[in-house]
């Protein structure tokens, strides 16, 4: 499956990377607890494919938007754990926002419409 | 930038991250399992596309195709020989013809900010009023030209432009080259000298790679003679030494003291000039050359150059210079020429202007360039049939890869790459190649020009760089494209079953075999071209060779001495010539000896403006003229027609001339010529007429018999002819030595054999033929191998269908001819085609062509007869190979 840049950002596949970050910006994971966090928090409405996840982590790696460090998981095995970098902050404000802005322009076509 | 440089850091370490990220994975996989969640996609195929999100796949690729492409070249070093050898010769013919065009009329010149320069030249309809010195610095029009152009100016008008100082920043002037007598560094030897001012090396923007460069004070009058020599002299003479600065030299005679040695990179402006030492203008005159005169305008010798005001444009500056031209030169006390000759000043681009030896080599280096890149197309033609016929060999391996699952786009990658790989390889043992020709090639023009020695300065430019990795991507391309697109298109099925012989029966073959032999038809028909022109120059040479010149040439020995150099007077001069004369003639062997002012068929012409009593037109009128020894006509050999030849009296008393028949017909229609008056100028005629002798060539031998009028020799420096009659080169030792006893002071330069002298007149076309021979030789064997490839080829894929035929009972012979057949109907064809395209293109070489038209039906005869033979030749190998068949192997194979 090739990667594409931009992909829809209202679609649960083209917000995974905001997603991600988001779910990173509380404290840093390890890929597991990512997916379960998403998982959890959207009330097991999403499922993070492994297909999907860890090539968007690489991504969200080359772009410098988290950074990738070892650490100790709960089963006591090292594994890497993610976080989120500066610029990957201000990332997310500009998804944030523009998600926001895209998600009331719709809201008001179907209300008003 | 931040993620260039992270995603550097993934390529470098990669086997650790994607160990890494394995490991994630694989908690990932056992929490999930723990979680019951047993659906954990391909971890393989998750790694693959997770190293896809970072772009690096193409270089994968890349490093993929370029490890297979080495690993398949190495497997068959023959093949791989074969083409790399090819395309050497092709792509490094084609860098060394490029890198003496380069360093002959691209370069720009050697000196900061080369675009700003300006050179002024003049140009009028009529020669002035003025006698001026041309060192070939720009051109003087083409031959024939109704106007008449020149960029040396007079002394007054350059420091007239220096003092325009609202147009110009600076300006500087230069003269040369001129022969310099050097002694005081071991034997006396000859050096190129040229003259410039004193600011010469500020304009340039130049520095001294040792000591220092003249400046405005080593210009003044009366200043200490100073003297830079240039870098290349410096190592060739005085052996790089540093303690060469403040060493005195004796230049003609006058000391002078070594200032300095110039940087490498700067030798000259004007192409191709060689120079070995700088002086000041104001040293020029005490170096003896008379026409170095800063005082009188009626002597044009200095070459202007100048630098631009910023923001002072040329227009502006050639409107205002030209103003002040035509005051100085029209519409002063003695104008030197009338307002209807329309004389103005223009000013070029330095780089434009300077023209040099691009005036000679410029068009036949254009016509080599247009050779070699045939060769380069008949070389790539070549190995684009050797690669087709290979990659029919690698159509089951094709077809494995794209039946697992490559794309065709990827198939065409891998073909191509290694075909980049074969030619950038050729390129580099091509580039070696080149080095060395274009080397040589240059070694050769800088020795032929005796009389005016050459210099061509190879620089290992970048432009000569792109241009060959240009070629090289360009012949990979062009050779890799066909095959690539072929390989690609394997018929997988077939391929697959095993049944090479219907794969190969099938449509791609009859694809292939047309475009193979279309390859091998373009090969012959370049060639025929190319032997056409071979041929033409050839001709032409024998032409030239067989025209009479008007005088005897075999069994002449020519030599020049400058006596005045090495400090002789004008008194002396006759006396030592006569001298040498008496000496020379006493030697056993030698029958006549004689001098004259220029050699003839040497290169050179000496012209001057005279005046016919009793013409209608009462103009003076240029034409050329000859001053010669006693005893010249009997030497050389020239009948006399009427009159009488000119004595040595004649030279003591009241002034006499001969002129020749060519002057009798021209100017006064077959009247005869004796007692009539000659004058220079626009002197009063006072020069008798005594004798008429045959027409000779005198400068060339393409120019017609022109008028020549000979006067008595005057105290000038001498060419001696050397009648004799054993074999000349037996004498030319005796003659040095003896010229050496008179006077050890007085070098003998250009010691050589009046045959030697026309050889080198008939350098640039012997040069040119020859090379075209070369490559005309080189593009046949090409066309041969690629021929001899094509129909062995053919006969591999046949050997079953010949097993066949042999076995039902055809005779070898007929085996044989079907091949020779098929090869020599392309040879045929391919001639054919040739021919009609030489009709046109050979037009394109009249201008060097003698006596020889460009059809020349002889030559063309010739030419096609030549490759017929070679064709078969090269077809009769692989008929016999044919021939040959065992019919139960053949069946057996399959």
């Amino acid at each position: 499956m090739p990667m594409k840049d931009r992909v829809d950002p209202l679609s649960p596949a083209g917000a995974l990377p905001m997603l991600i970050l988001r779910v990173l910006q509380s404290e840093p994971l390890h890929g597991y607890a990512i997916a379960q966090r998403i998982h959890l928090l959207s009330s097991e409405v999403l499922a993070v494919e492994e297909g999907f996840l860890y090539p968007t982590l690489q991504k969200l790696l080359r772009k410098g938007w988290v950074e990738a460090e070892w650490g100790i998981s709960e089963t006591n095995r090292k594994v890497r754990f993610y976080r989120l970098t500066p610029q990957g902050k201000t990332q997310l404000k500009h998804e944030l926002s523009s998600y926001g802005r895209m998600t009331q322009a719709i809201q008001e076509i179907l209300r008003t419409a | 930038m931040g993620e260039f440089l992270r995603r550097i850091r993934y390529l470098l370490n990669r086997r650790r991250l994607d160990a890494e990220l394995q490991n994630d994975m694989e908690f990932h996989r056992e929490m999930a399992e723990r979680a019951g969640n047993k659906n954990f996609g391909n971890t393989l195929r998750l790694r693959e596309q997770a190293y896809e999100a970072w772009g690096w796949t193409w270089f994968d690729r890349l490093i993929q195709d370029l490890r297979y492409g080495i690993r398949m070249l190495a497997k068959s070093p023959t093949y791989t020989a074969i083409i790399t050898l090819t395309l050497a010769l092709g792509i490094g013919a084609n860098t060394a013809i490029f890198s003496l065009i380069n360093a002959v009329m691209l370069r720009s010149l050697p000196v900061r900010d080369p675009q700003q320069l300006i050179v002024a030249q003049w140009s009028a309809l009529h020669d002035g009023k003025f006698l001026s010195a041309r060192f070939g610095d720009c051109s003087s029009g083409p031959h024939g030209a109704t106007s008449v152009t020149g960029c040396t100016l007079p002394y007054p008008f350059f420091q007239q432009i220096q003092q325009q100082k609202n147009l110009f920043s600076s300006v500087a002037a230069f003269a040369g080259a001129v022969t310099l007598n050097v002694s005081g560094n071991g034997a006396a030897t000859i050096a190129q000298g040229e003259i410039v001012s004193g600011n010469f090396f500020e304009t340039m923007g130049l520095r001294p790679a040792l000591g220092r460069l003249l400046d405005a004070e080593d210009d003044k009058p009366g200043a200490p003679a100073a003297a830079v020599l240039t870098y290349a002299y410096w190592q060739r003479a005085f052996g790089s030494s540093p303690s060469v600065v403040g060493r005195t030299l004796r230049l003609n005679n006058v000391a002078v003291t070594i200032v300095g040695v110039a940087e490498p990179d700067f030798t000259r402006l004007t192409p191709g000039k060689a120079i070995d030492v700088w002086v000041p203008i104001n040293q020029g005159a005490a170096l003896q050359q008379q026409w170095v005169t800063t005082t009188d305008s009626n002597l044009w010798w200095l070459v202007v150059v100048a630098r631009l005001q910023p923001g002072v444009s040329r227009q502006q500056a050639q409107s205002q210079l030209n103003t002040l031209f035509l005051n100085a030169s029209v519409n002063e006390a003695n104008p030197v020429w009338t307002a209807k000759d329309s004389p103005h000043l223009v000013l070029l681009p330095a780089q434009q202007g300077l023209t040099g030896i691009r005036d000679l080599y410029g068009k036949p280096l254009k016509l080599l360039m247009a050779a070699v890149v045939l060769v380069l197309f008949i070389a790539c033609a070549n190995v684009t049939g050797l690669t087709l016929a290979r990659s029919a060999a690698r159509e089951r391996e094709m077809a494995v890869r794209l039946a697992i699952g490559a794309g065709r786009r990827r198939v065409i990658r891998q073909l191509l790459t290694e075909s980049l790989l074969l030619s950038f390889l050729g390129a580099a043992l091509g580039a070696g190649l080149a080095w060395v020709g274009a080397t040589a090639l240059a070694a050769v023009f800088s020795s032929s020009n005796s009389w005016r020695p050459l210099q061509i300065d190879l620089h290992l430019d970048l432009r000569v760089l792109f241009f060959t990795l240009g070629t090289a991507l360009f012949t990979g391309v062009a050779f890799g494209l066909a095959p690539a697109f072929r390989g690609s298109r394997a018929n997988v099925t077939a391929q697959l079953k095993g049944n090479t012989t219907s794969a190969a029966s099938g449509r791609g073959r009859g694809r292939r075999i047309s475009l193979g032999n279309g390859l091998v038809l373009l090969q012959v028909a370049i060639s025929t071209v190319v032997i056409a022109g071979a041929g033409l120059l050839l001709r032409t040479i024998d032409k030239l060779h067989s025209i009479d010149p008007g005088f005897n040439t075999h069994n002449l020995i020519l030599f020049d001495i400058d006596p005045q150099l090495a400090g002789y007077k004008d008194e002396q001069l006759p006396i030592l010539y006569s001298k040498i004369q008496t000496r020379i003639a006493a030697l056993p062997g030698v029958a006549e000896v004689s001098y004259s002012s220029v050699a003839m068929l040497s290169g050179g012409v000496a012209t001057g403006a005279m005046n016919l009593e009793g013409h209608a037109d009462k103009s003076p009128f240029p034409m050329q003229i000859l001053f010669v020894g006693p005893n010249f006509f009997t030497t050389m050999k020239i009948p006399l027609l009427e009159g009488r030849l000119l004595t040595e009296a004649d030279g003591k008393g009241p002034n006499r001339a001969v002129v020749n028949r060519a002057f009798v017909q021209k100017f006064l229609s077959g009247r005869s010529p004796i007692g009539l008056h000659l004058g220079q100028g626009d002197s009063k005629p006072d020069t008798e007429i005594v004798g008429v002798v045959g027409d000779t060539r005198y400068g060339n031998l393409r120019s017609g018999n022109d008028p020549i009028a000979f006067f008595p020799m005057g105290p000038s420096r001498a060419n001696f002819e050397v009648r004799t009659v054993l074999p000349p080169a037996t004498l030319m030792a005796a003659v040095r030595s003896t010229v050496g006893s008179i006077d050890a002071n007085v070098p003998v330069t250009h010691l050589r054999t009046q045959m030697d002298s026309i050889e080198m007149l008939l350098f640039s076309e012997l040069l040119l033929a020859r090379l075209f021979g070369l490559f005309g030789a080189l593009s046949l064997l090409l066309a041969c191998i690629g021929l001899y490839g094509l129909l062995s080829y053919e006969v591999e894929c046949r050997t079953r269908e010949i097993g066949i035929r042999t076995a039902l009972g055809a005779q070898r012979s007929r085996i044989w001819s079907m091949v020779v057949q098929q090869g020599l109907v392309l040879v045929l064809i391919g001639t054919l085609a040739g021919g009609g395209a030489a009709f046109g293109v050979t037009r394109l070489l009249t201008s060097l062509l003698y006596d020889v038209r460009p059809t020349d039906p002889l030559t063309f005869g010739l030419t096609g007869g030549l490759l017929l033979l070679i064709g078969v030749l090269a077809c009769s190998v692989p008929a016999r190979r044919a021939s040959r068949v065992d019919p139960i192997a053949a069946l057996r194979c399959e």
